[in-house]
């Protein structure tokens, strides 16, 4: 300790000496109300949703083997239709959603790509839901029906 | 009578290092989990995003949101819905909604102005949507069509990262 600090903090010979503390607790709750107020708790992300037609700027690009085509329907199935080298389509329910796909993904493994369609009063929640579902299976998943 | 004035004299000091441990701890936390992001998603109140697992962060782009009762695009209120549904008459038969259309073709003029007067800003065809989960795909269908007609095609949904 240096003699100007001793002779502060020290004048009456002690060795230990208390901050005050009073003025940053002051600072720290201003802080804290500060970005309790601001803070937000949930975390806000992006799915990624291409759209299959629209645009006014055309792509060049490699037609893939097969187009896949799932579409929600109000009966709370899932028709599943693949065109292209393969022209099928099948009823599942959600559940069989998965194990439907990676079928196909085990047919097509260069699949890499769905679009996925709605009829009309089928909520957004269970659009995006099954979008996540698709996505764990094949990462390209775009929007069509319009 | 003796004890009652030993008493007075002794000094309360309350014992706030203690305390100020908890605020520090409590001030890192919330600067850990405070968003510092340039991108800012604010959803109107009233609109609960629906939920997924896996989601990308978030990225700047043209903003719309849709809520029961209408549509905004950056904020700006454009059409008026009736619970979460267009009226007959606000839709083409290109499944597209007019007044919707040109508030797109105005913002993309925007985009289009100023893309021309800097070389370092080129066209974004992102779409950021924010949509209450309600609401039915033959809505977000007509904002995505009119969107799209004027060059918004990349369309980017905004979520909520569930458990």
């Amino acid at each position: 300790m240096t003699e100007a600090i001793r002779k502060t903090f020290c004048r009456d010979g002690a060795q230990d000496f208390e901050l005050n503390l009073a003025s940053i607790i002051d600072c720290f709750t201003v802080l804290i109300t500060f970005m309790l107020a601001s803070a937000s708790f949930i975390s806000i992300g992006i799915l990624d949703a291409g759209i299959t037609a629209g645009g006014t700027v055309l792509k060049e690009s490699v037609s893939p083997e097969v187009i896949l085509t799932i579409e929600l329907k109000n009966s709370q199935t899932i028709l599943i239709k693949t065109q292209g080298k393969k022209n099928h389509s099948d009823e599942i329910v959600y559940e069989k959603l998965s194990q439907s796909l990676l079928e196909l993904k085990s047919h097509w493994p260069n699949l890499s790509s769905a679009t996925l369609i709605a009829e009309n009063q089928i909520e957004y929640q269970d659009v995006v839901k099954t979008m996540d579902q698709i996505r764990k299976i094949i990462p390209a998943v775009m929007l069509g029906g319009f | 009578m003796l004890r009652r004035r030993v008493r007075k004299k002794e000094e309360m000091s309350l014992q706030i290092t203690s305390m100020a441990d908890i605020f520090i701890i409590i001030l890192v936390f919330l600067l850990k989990s405070y968003a510092t992001g340039m991108v800012n998603i604010n959803p109107s109140a009233g609109i609960k995003l629906p939920e997924t697992q896996a989601s990308e962060l978030a990225v700047d782009a043209l903003k719309v949101e849709i809520s029961k009762n209408g549509v905004q695009i950056e904020g700006n209120s454009v059409i008026s819905l009736k619970d979460y549904t267009f009226s007959g008459n606000q839709i083409q038969n290109n499944g597209s909604s007019l007044e919707l259309a040109s508030a797109f073709e105005k913002e993309r003029k925007k985009q289009i102005l100023i893309a021309k007067n800097n070389e370092n800003v080129k066209l974004d065809p992102r779409l950021i949507l924010i949509a209450d989960q309600k609401i039915p795909y033959s809505t977000i269908k007509t904002v995505l069509a009119s969107a799209a007609l004027n060059g918004y095609t990349d369309f980017k949904l905004a979520v909520v990262h569930g458990d």
